[in-house]
């Protein structure tokens, strides 16, 4: 089961890559939280039952309903509904995207270990890709912080991987989902327009 | 501490908390310095790297929160008392750090660090503060991810469930036996990921843009003391895979690092037409030259160390009087500065002697770390690398003393300057002085204390 669910994971990275209405981004990031809840619930055995619902907990409040409530409330007030016309083409970035997929079978592998379950590295690193490819290829500042979810949800899978033996390591991860949280709550609070791509007052 | 400025909303009241947490933190590095490699607090261990930095620390507390007090003057108590409180929350951060044996608790303080740092930015509260604070925070963030998925890869090494802390101490015992693979991933993951607190290419841009806008005291401190926050988690991991066949690879990772930093700092120094951002990209430059000395190794960890310490005193001087020069000039950008050696002689004096201390120029003691820097390149047969970095520093030299010298002895570009500057007490430049006059002491005479904890610092490192 939990492997149908971490490839259900891997569909939603590759549809990232193709998608360029923002809200599209948002229901993906909420499936994403949704399907990392599932696997935390079928991958954390080990772990004692209270640390494991508070595990599934914030998965659940925050990465499946409180961030994508946060981002819908981003794109409602800007009114910007599609990708930035100058970001790279969503076939090129689907492109990439499988390059990056591929680069993740190869060094997952290289990575091979007795400790960590293979799929879950390749799925990682999938997503740590495609949030940097995000980050990087995208205009706007709403994609950024999308980008920097998909690659907060790369570190959880990591985490996820390593659970079962050192549940302290998902517990710091958490802490990065409420700096997360701060980050975005800075967002509303400073007033900064999302749909800007002009932060080019600092410059030489 | 910082909790109680905000709660108190009273100015008074806040130097009074302000100024007792700094003598505070002082009796805590004396302390510290009297129970070196003592473990408190189960996840704090006193150890020479960190006790080192954290006498950096507490050396630019007390001129760092004089300076606060002077910048912060004419805010309302609200800002007041946010700025203080963020500015003891940063440094408790800091701190912590420091002083953290485990590399999940060093993270922490790490990421807290940020949070802290980004209130001190948006302190002017202008829309250049605002998009600095913002990149600020997106940048460390990422990057901040990208090092804790370095402490998984190292966490995937050991794979026992009694790591739960990853403490330096047992992770050194089973790096011998890892996957190198793992190893180099991790590693790269972390410098990747701390160089937006070190400033080292290629995650840089982040504290350029912080400079730009931060109050200059801030600056002084987020140039000096939290990069050596990013230095030493840098360093921390650096240490732990010394011993393993990696070493080779992180050291080609440091040098390419290093070299790739000096570029940038060259390049944008020879264009830059805002002071505090020429600071920035100077900070760059010796962060790139620490880099390459612990890519070196040998004397180069030696080096190292006392370039971060001379570094922290030399440019907290400078970032210090930029404060100074913004009130009597009211202008950072270099075409509206001039005739600073006319309207404030001893401001002038300190950007002179700070601009030969940072830029290495003897009798500074950064020439003496410079030089075994170069002497370890020679001996490694890195030619390549020696004459880059030499033609690098020849750019970056000619284009901050023109700079300089133009600010001290020239009429600005543009206009005529301000029409009534600020005259201001030369005593309040008492502490830069001081720390410059230890610099340059430095060349010469090295105390025993401060050489013995290098050396215990870098004791563990292959020769």
């Amino acid at each position: 089961m939990v492997n149908y669910l971490i490839v259900l994971f891997a569909v939603t990275l590759v549809y990232f890559a193709s998608a360029e209405r923002l809200v599209i981004y948002v229901k993906l990031i909420g499936l994403q939280g949704l399907l990392l809840c599932g696997i935390a619930l079928f991958e954390l055995k080990e772990v004692n039952t209270a640390n494991l619902v508070f595990i599934m907990a914030e998965t659940l409040v925050f990465k499946a309903f409180l961030m994508p409530y946060l981002l819908t409330g981003i794109i409602g007030s800007s009114g910007v509904m599609k990708v930035h016309r100058q970001a790279m083409p969503g076939f090129y970035l689907l492109l990439f995207s499988i390059l990056a997929l591929l680069s993740s079978v190869i060094l997952a592998n290289a990575l091979e270990n007795p400790f960590v379950n293979t799929i879950y590295m390749v799925i990682a690193l999938y997503s740590l890709f495609t949030g940097l490819l995000l980050i990087v290829t995208h205009r706007l500042i709403i994609s950024h912080l999308i980008g920097f979810l998909i690659l907060e949800n790369a570190v959880f899978i990591f985490s996820l991987a390593m659970g079962s033996k050192m549940p302290m390591l998902i517990n710091v991860g958490i802490l990065l989902d409420i700096f997360v949280g701060v980050l975005i709550l800075g967002f509303f609070g400073l007033r900064l327009r999302p749909n800007t791509n002009e932060l080019t007052r600092l410059k030489d | 501490m910082s909790i109680s400025v905000i709660i108190l909303r009273n100015k008074t009241l806040t130097k009074f908390i302000t100024g007792s947490f700094a003598l505070l933190h002082i009796l805590f590095t004396v302390y510290c310095w009297l129970n070196l490699n003592r473990t408190e607090l189960t996840y704090f261990t006193f150890n020479s790297p960190g006790v080192l930095l954290l006498s950096v620390l507490s050396l630019l507390l007390i001129p760092t929160v004089y300076h606060g007090f002077i910048y912060a003057s004419g805010d309302d108590t609200r800002k007041f008392n946010t700025y203080h409180s963020a500015l003891i929350a940063l440094i408790t951060f800091m701190t912590g750090a420091y002083l953290a044996n485990g590399m999940t608790v060093l993270w922490i303080f790490v990421e807290a660090t940020t949070l802290a740092v980004a209130v001190l930015i948006y302190h002017d509260r202008t829309e250049s503060a605002l998009e600095a604070t913002w990149k600020y925070v997106f940048v460390c963030s990422t990057g901040i991810a990208l090092a804790y998925l370095g402490i998984l890869f190292l966490g995937f090494i050991y794979g026992r469930e009694d790591a739960a802390t990853l403490s330096f101490a047992s992770l050194s015992n089973i790096i011998s036996q890892a996957n190198p693979l793992y190893l180099k991933v991790a590693f790269v993951f972390v410098v990747i990921g701390f160089s937006t607190k070190m400033g080292l290419f290629p995650m840089h841009t982040v504290t350029i843009d912080a400079h730009s806008v931060a109050p200059p005291p801030i600056s002084a401190l987020i140039s000096t003391t939290l990069m050596n926050v990013g230095f030493l988690a840098i360093f921390r991991v650096y240490v732990l895979f010394s011993s393993s066949s990696v070493l080779p690879f992180m050291n080609s990772v440091l040098i390419l690092s290093g070299v790739l930093s000096l570029l940038i700092a060259a390049g944008y120094m020879l264009k830059a037409k805002h002071l505090k951002r020429m600071l920035a990209y100077s900070s760059l430059e010796n962060m790139g030259l620490v880099a390459i000395a612990i890519g070196v190794g040998g004397a180069g960890y030696y080096a190292a160390f006392l370039l971060l310490v001379l570094h922290s005193l030399s440019k907290s001087s400078l970032f210090y009087q930029m404060g100074q020069l913004s009130r009597v000039l009211h202008t950072f950008q270099l075409d509206d500065c001039g005739k600073y050696m006319k309207l404030y002689p001893a401001g002038a004096l300190v950007l002179i002697t700070g601009m030969v201390c940072i830029l290495a120029i003897p009798p500074s003691g950064l020439f003496i770390t410079e030089f075994m820097i170069f002497k370890g390149l020679v001996f490694n047969g890195q030619w390549f690398v020696l004459i880059s970095a030499i033609v690098l520093l020849c750019f970056i030299v000619y284009a901050m003393s023109t700079r300089i010298m133009h600010i001290v002895f020239s009429g600005p570009r543009k206009g005529s300057g301000p029409e009534i500057p600020d005259r201001l007490n030369p005593v309040e430049t008492l502490s830069q002085f001081v720390f410059l006059g230890i610099v340059v002491v430095m060349c010469f005479y090295q105390p025993p204390f401060l050489v013995d904890l290098i050396n215990q610092s870098i004791a563990i490192l292959p020769v």
